[in-house]
């Protein structure tokens, strides 16, 4: 529970803000549309104007601090490496590579912290292949189970000497703690498909239509996306 | 390091673009061959995978894909399937970008795609987790190949002409040592993987009799 995957998780679900109440759809839209012209913003106004309406979004969701800047940041390393690669000797540049990617991924944490996992994936499978949207849904549920079997494991290697001796042989112990996880991965997925026949599955995981229940908190949703509009008329071609 | 660190706005249109577009266009040609029984088990490796991918492990946000070993796993077209859905929670994450999704399941699946013809080759000549460990190698080798690719593209500023050499060779000079290393960390793992499975439950390989009967 100490990571950053699993607090997003849990705070998707307990959060209590308004964007959680806001359904899952017109966040997704909302997202989309504020990646978008970070990434398209042909002016640094805009880029700069559309980021502080996300700081605005990541703030009033409640999350965590320490979760939204964790995930945030995670682009800043690669930002700097292009940073480098590119450099001109002007401040715009810099500022346009950082800012680009970290609109993006703040937007993405919020949408990950006020939403959860199956209302974010149930519009997403209704446009993706049957098979590939319900491997979103078990991909994402297998995770958490397989993170708390590895922590056990590593604990478990630690106490008998597992992870002693040259990395070569770290890693190989660490790999064969992996094919437990493919024995225990294999036999859950036999397990899992009994239930889903037992419940009378019927092609598809995910029917539900919460994503797209409005309610009077997409409001704030519909008034954002005027916000940035708005922002992107008038500074598109803003020097 | 055959995942794509490279988050939004730092590519071109063109290349993540085509990166997506190829990617939706293998995904519902590979969605075809798919089962109920056979997408759990991709789920459940394929969240083997996204934790693998989702834990730093050193420096630099370092982390396994494990794409080799699931590709050997699951065949191509479900590695393929499960390193889209990977890449798309991890994108959702913060972790890469949301249009870099395409490029970073052709880069992994690449990896994956390519390791479980090597070791069907491999597996009648040499033992289970040294067929594995190389077959690895030879997915890691082409997704790292494809991975600098993109990386080399994306280090031109959009419309520009070729950059000076100093500015490439840097990039090459940080990415090439972590892909080396990449290569001989994942195929090291890989090996360990095959010496369980080999021993334990060897009907979950690729090319045993058993294997047909037993593995989804």
């Amino acid at each position: 529970m100490n990571d950053p995957l699993s607090q997003l998780d849990y705070c998707a679900s307990v959060g209590r803000s308004p964007w959680h109440r806001a359904t899952a759809l017109g966040k997704l839209l909302l997202a989309l549309g504020a990646i978008a012209i970070a990434v398209f913003a042909p002016t640094l106004r805009l880029l700069v104007a559309t980021h502080a309406v996300v700081w605005v979004l990541a703030t009033s969701s409640r999350l965590p601090g320490r979760v939204v800047l964790a995930a945030a940041g995670y682009p800043l390393v690669f930002s700097a490496l292009f940073v480098a690669s590119r450099w001109d000797g002007t401040l715009a540049t810099p500022l346009v590579l950082v800012l680009r990617p970290l609109t993006a991924s703040l937007t993405a944490a919020w949408l990950v912290g006020t939403t959860p996992y199956p209302d974010v994936f149930a519009p997403l499978a209704r446009v993706l292949p049957r098979s590939v949207g319900d491997g979103l849904f078990l991909t994402y549920r297998a995770l958490f189970a397989l993170l708390a079997r590895a922590e056990r494991l590593v604990r478990a290697l630690r106490m008998r000497g597992g992870l002693g001796g040259p990395p070569r042989q770290r890693l190989a112990h660490a790999g064969e703690g992996l094919g437990t996880l493919v024995v225990h991965g294999f036999e859950r997925s036999r397990r899992l498909y009994a239930t889903m026949l037992l419940r009378g599955h019927s092609g598809r995981v995910c029917g539900c239509r919460h994503y797209a229940e409005w309610s009077r908190a997409d409001g704030w949703v519909v008034l954002t996306a005027a916000v940035l509009a708005l922002l992107s008329v008038l500074l598109w071609r803003a020097t | 390091m055959s995942h794509l660190h490279i988050p939004d706005g730092l590519l071109p249109f063109w290349l993540w673009g085509s990166g997506l577009l190829v990617a939706l266009v293998l995904l519902v040609l590979s969605g075809r061959a798919a089962n109920p029984q056979r997408v759990a088990y991709q789920g459940a490796l394929g969240g083997l995978m996204l934790a693998a991918n989702a834990l730093p492990i050193g420096p630099l946000e370092y982390h396994l894909s494990l794409a080799g070993p699931i590709g050997i796993l699951l065949g191509p077209l479900g590695a393929f399937q499960a390193a889209f859905a990977v890449s798309a929670i991890l994108a959702l994450l913060g972790h890469g970008g949301l249009t870099v999704v395409g490029l970073n399941t052709l880069v992994l699946g690449a990896g994956a795609a390519v390791a479980r013809p090597v070791y069907g080759v491999l597996a009648r000549v040499m033992r289970v987790p040294w067929a594995m460990a190389w077959s690895t190698a030879a997915g890691q080798a082409v997704a790292g190949g494809l991975w600098l690719a993109v990386v080399l593209a994306a280090a031109r500023p959009w419309g520009a002409p070729p950059q000076a050499p100093s500015h490439l060779e840097r990039l090459v000079a940080f990415a090439f040592p972590l892909w080396l290393l990449g290569l001989a960390v994942e195929s090291i793992v890989a090996w360990g993987i095959g010496r369980f499975l080999e021993r334990v439950h060897p009907a979950l390989l690729p090319g045993g009799l058993t294997v047909r009967a037993e593995a989804p």
